[in-house]
Order: C-alpha cells, then structure tokens, then sequence
C-alpha cells in the first residue's frame, strides 16, 4: 500500500482540527488571555473552609446574575454573582456537573478559595489554584461572564 | 452416479476442440481507486485523533501537577483505540478493499501493525494511572482502585485492558506456535468484546469528548459503524451466500497420495461472481469440523450447479476432509483473493506454483484470454504431488502455451532456472502460488531477475 497519500491525509486532518479549534474555545490554544493568572501561588489545602473578608458596608441595591456555564472538560460549571453597586458582595455555585468523582470532590474543595479570591481581588482576575486549574478558569470565566450581565468591570 | 468431471475443454463430435461454456459470472472487477481511499481516510483519522488530543490541551494545564503526564496519556488513548479500530477493520474482509489488495496481504499488515494500538493503549493506562496518583497524591496501587471504584465505567475498561494483554500475549510467535490454533482463534474473537466494553470510559472520561458534543457524536459513528461493517461483511454477507447457494458435499475424488478434490452442488451457482483463482473459507457442517474455517481456492471455474476444491492434506482436518460424506452441509466465506486476471498489466503472463499452489492457478488459467501465451512452471517434490497436471496442459495448450514440470527436492532444483525457462521473464506478469517459504523465494528470485513489483502477483497457503 503506499504510504504517501495517508501521511498527507493523516497531516491535513491534524492542521483541519487545529485550525477549527483556535478559532473557536478561547481558553485553550486560543489568543484571548484568560482572567486567569498565570503564576498560581496556592495550592490545595487539604480541607480549607470557606474564608471571610471585611468589606465596608455595601451602597446601592443588590443585585446578581449567573454567569454562563464554563464547559471545563471535566465538567459545567457556573457561579451566581451578587453585588450591591459595583462591590462584589457574593458568589456562589449555581450550577455543577462534574465527569466524574474526583472532579465533583476537587471542585468542592477549591470554590471556597476561589470565592475568598474573587472576593478579596474584587475581579475575576485571581490566581489560579494549582492542582485545579481547569476548575480555576472556568470559575473565574464564569464570574467575568455574570459581571458583563451586571455591567460592572 | 457417473463421475463428475470438471474437464477444461470439451471436443464435439467432429473432433475440433470447443471450448465448454461457462455459464457462471466472472469475478466482479476490483477497483483500485477503493482501496487508495480506504487508505487515505485511514490517514485522516489518524491525523484527526492526535490533533482532538492536542487541541484539548493548554499550556497551563501542561504546566500543572501532572499535566505533561496526563497529556501524553491522553494522547496515546486516542491514537491507541483508533488503530485498533484500523486493527478490526483490516480483517474484517471488506470485499471492495479485499478483493483489490488480497486478505493474505491485509493480514500480513494487521500483524505488523499489531504492537502499536497494544502499546499505546498498555502505555494510556500507565500513564494516565501516574498522572491522577500525582495529582491526587495517592501511590500508584491506590490510584488503580480509586479508578475502578469511583469512575464511571473504569471497571470495564479494565477488563478490556486485560482481556487486550491476553490476546496480544497469545498472539507472540513463540507462544502462538504452542497453541493449538482453535484455542488460540477463541481467545483473539474476544477482542471485539473487549473493544465494546471500552466505549463507555472514553466517551465519558476522555477530555476530548467531556462537554464535547459534536466530537462525541462523531467518535460513536466511527464505533458504529466500525461495528457495522463487522458484522455486515464477518457474519452478514457470508450467512446470506451460504444460505443462498447451500452447497453440499457431492463426491470426493484422489488426486494424488495426499490431495483430494471435493465437488460440492449447490444452487443458484450461475448468479455466485467468483474469478478464477479466488478463494473460500470452508466450514464443513459435520462434526469435530463445524467449528474450524479454512481457506481453499476453487480449482476450476464453477460448472453450475457443482463447484470444486482441492485439498492437500496436513493434520488431521485435511485427512478428515477426505472422509466427508456426500450430503454434508458447507458454509461458505468469500469469494476472496486479489489473484485474478483482473490484477494483469500484461497480455502475456506466466504462472509459478509450488504444489497445492496449482488450485489457483488451474482455476486462474480458465479465464485468461487465448493470446496471453501462458508459460506454467509447476514445482512439486515429486511426481505424484504435481496434481491437476493434465488439466493444466489442456487449458495451456488451448491457449498455445508451455508447461514446465519441476520435480524434486529443493536441493536438486533451484528456481534460479525460472530465466533459463521463461527468457522474456520480464516482460510478462508473473502470479506465484503455494505455500509461504516456496512463494518467499520465488518472489525474491523474480526481484533479482528484474522484473517489475508491479507484475508480480501471489497468493501465500498459509494458515
């Protein structure tokens, strides 16, 4: 059989896929830069609570919007954001479906943290998690996308 | 009952020679545009799976724990499961495909392409075991059964993985040669099974199908179809040709010490496309027989509603071939074989075959035309190995050709002679047939001597 024709095939159908796929998911081999930043500083404590921040009393009414759902490969995810004028006061987990276990128990074990950044950075620009970064981009591109809805930032 | 011959020629009362005719279909023509894209979408494929692996990548996630670790498992995942679909479809006697390339070559390529999908799929599981312990933090024993227990269908995937080690094991030279070829056979037939139950882990584990729709509708299609092509061209295509020309055992004829011929009827003999030299595999509904299959070319064109085979006999089913009673129900797979005159370049040709190998060309001779001055050179042993003799130089010499006899042992006779008996050797198409050392050296011989690749033509007996 000769073999040129397939090894042309075989290089087409790699360049076609490529090609489809940059022009289309941003976070992966795409040109826009994720919120997310690219030298993660935490890694996953072992059963890390929910953190608090202080934050001066919010002004305005509150308002909130659920983020679109982040396909992360291993799973959906979107959040809820509250604010009151332009503070972020909440974020919570609207929605999540993991593949399988081990996602569903790692992605309980970050959203903690991740809502103590989002809160404390006031942005879906935080750092990720290490060890959870898919997990980590889709949340914070979730909270950016219900922060366009609100129209802040 | 009067013997039934399959005489080539058949002379009329006035003595001048008629040739008989043949009211059976030639052999459907094979084209070769078919096979080039069977090939060139095989191509695709798999420049399609390595770039699914590498576009559901990120730096960032090569950059984490155990990223580059996952990376590569996933991609030997992929490039692992589609090459052992390629694996199932290359035997899976596709006749378009088939009857251009020949099942002894697609075979031969199904075992040398055999050690990559094993590898890459034994080297998926390593790696992707390694990457999740050193995310997790687990050891590596740990990681296995956190696997089977908390993951959806990993269970099943990895008794596919054993039930895939098993095969590849058995199928080494050194300890297929131990098997007995039936036991050997059963354990190979699970493969599909253990293809089947690894479906359900990709499709919901791997990264490039998780949230991937599309990419997932398309992954099933291959598998269905992959499966459809399988039990289209395996089971339904055969059972339809069995049951539609329920060929029976009709007489049993000596032709020499070892061979036998078998003259089977059957019906609706006129409507079976089969060229000359092409093969079936035979199932012989009888017991201690049902359950083995085995290839033997037809050695003459159908003369419906008889057709027949001729055997030689090694082992104990060759000897049981020769007890077969007449009545016995045949299955039948086929017809199969690229060696038919279709595969000619050349109006002249000529036809090596060492013992058994003379069934195909006996059978090959009836269709080619009466100017390609055949020149046969028939090798055996011995004298009474060399069957089917006179039919042959009956159908040469209607086609105003020569045969040449070989006889003796393979000291005494040396294929280098070919160019003292075929001078213009070179410019004629060459079909070699018998048995794989005798066919391997003539083969050689024919490249020394120059003549092109492209009008060597042969067909391996082996098993």
């Amino acid at each position: 059989m000769r073999r040129v024709p397939a090894v042309m095939a075989g290089a087409v159908g790699f360049a076609g896929i490529v090609a489809m796929h940059a022009g289309s998911a941003p976070s992966i081999l795409g040109a826009n830069t994720p919120p997310v930043n690219s030298t993660p500083t935490t890694t996953v404590p072992a059963g890390s609570g929910p953190t608090t921040t202080t934050t001066p009393p919010p002004t305005g009414a509150a308002r909130s919007a659920t983020g679109t759902g982040e396909n992360y490969g291993y799973g959906v995810l979107s959040v809820k954001v509250t604010v009151q004028g332009t503070r972020i006061t909440d974020v919570s987990v609207a929605s999540l479906q993991t593949a399988e276990q081990y996602s569903q128990s790692l992605a309980q074990q970050v959203i903690p943290t991740l809502k103590g950044e989002v809160l404390s950075a006031q942005s879906a620009h935080i750092n990720g998690i290490s060890g959870a970064t898919y997990t980590s981009e889709a949340y914070a591109y979730s909270v950016q996308s219900a922060l366009d809805k609100l129209g802040v930032k | 009952m009067a013997s039934l011959t399959f005489d080539p020629v058949e002379t009329s009362h006035r003595g001048k020679a008629r040739k008989r005719t043949v009211t059976s279909r030639p052999g459907p023509v094979p084209r070769p545009v078919i096979a080039e894209i069977a090939t060139t979408l095989a191509g695709l494929g798999l420049g399609v799976c390595l770039a699914l692996a590498v576009t559901a990548e990120s730096w960032k996630q090569l950059g984490a724990t155990g990223g580059v670790l996952m990376f590569l498992g996933n991609l030997t995942g992929l490039a692992g499961t589609y090459l052992a679909l390629i694996m199932v479809l290359l035997v899976s006697r596709v006749s378009v495909v088939e009857r251009v390339l020949g099942q002894d070559k697609l075979l031969a390529f199904h075992r040398k392409l055999a050690p990559w999908p094993i590898s890459l799929i034994v080297a998926h599981a390593i790696l992707l075991t390694l990457a999740y312990a050193e995310v997790a933090r687990a050891g590596v024993l740990h990681q296995i059964w956190a696997f089977i227990k908390s993951y959806p269908n990993m269970l099943t995937a990895t008794i596919a993985l054993v039930v895939m080690v098993a095969i590849a094991v058995t199928s080494i030279y050194s300890v297929r040669r131990r098997m007995r070829r039936e036991r050997w056979w059963a354990i190979h037939l699970f493969m599909y099974l253990a293809l089947a139950l690894a479906f359900a882990h990709e499709i919901a584990l791997g990264p490039s199908f998780v949230g991937h729709p599309l990419t997932r509708l398309v992954w099933s299609v291959v598998w269905a179809s992959t499966a459809g092509v399988v039990l289209f061209y395996r089971f339904g295509q055969p059972l339809y040709r069995t049951l539609r020309h329920r060929l029976e055992v009709a007489e049993i004829h000596q032709e020499g010490p070892d061979t036998v011929s078998i003259i089977c009827r059957g019906r609706n003999l006129d409507r079976l496309a089969v060229a000359g030299g092409q093969f079936f595999e035979w199932r012989f509904l009888t017991r201690g027989m049902w359950w083995q299959a085995h290839p033997f070319s037809l050695s003459a064109r159908p003369r419906p509603p008889f057709l027949r085979l001729t055997v030689k006999g090694i082992g104990d089913y060759s000897s049981a071939v020769a007890r077969l009673k007449p009545g016995t129900r045949v299955a039948i797979e086929g017809p199969y074989g690229s060696f038919t005159t279709h595969a000619r370049r050349r109006p002249k040709v000529a036809l090596i075959a060492g013992g058994v190998g003379v069934t195909a060309v006996r059978s090959l001779l009836e269709d080619l035309p009466r100017d390609c001055d055949p020149v046969v050179v028939l090798r055996a042993s011995t004298a009474e190995e060399l069957v089917l003799g006179p039919e042959v130089a009956e159908l040469v010499r209607h086609r105003k050709g020569r045969v040449h006899e070989l006889v003796g042992s393979r000291a005494e006779v040396r294929m280098d002679r070919l160019v003292e008996l075929v001078p213009d050797l070179q410019e004629r198409d060459v079909y070699v047939s018998g048995p794989e050392s005798f066919v391997n050296r003539v083969v050689a011989t024919l490249a020394r001597l120059g003549v092109p690749e492209d009008s060597v033509h042969f067909e391996v007996y082996s098993l």
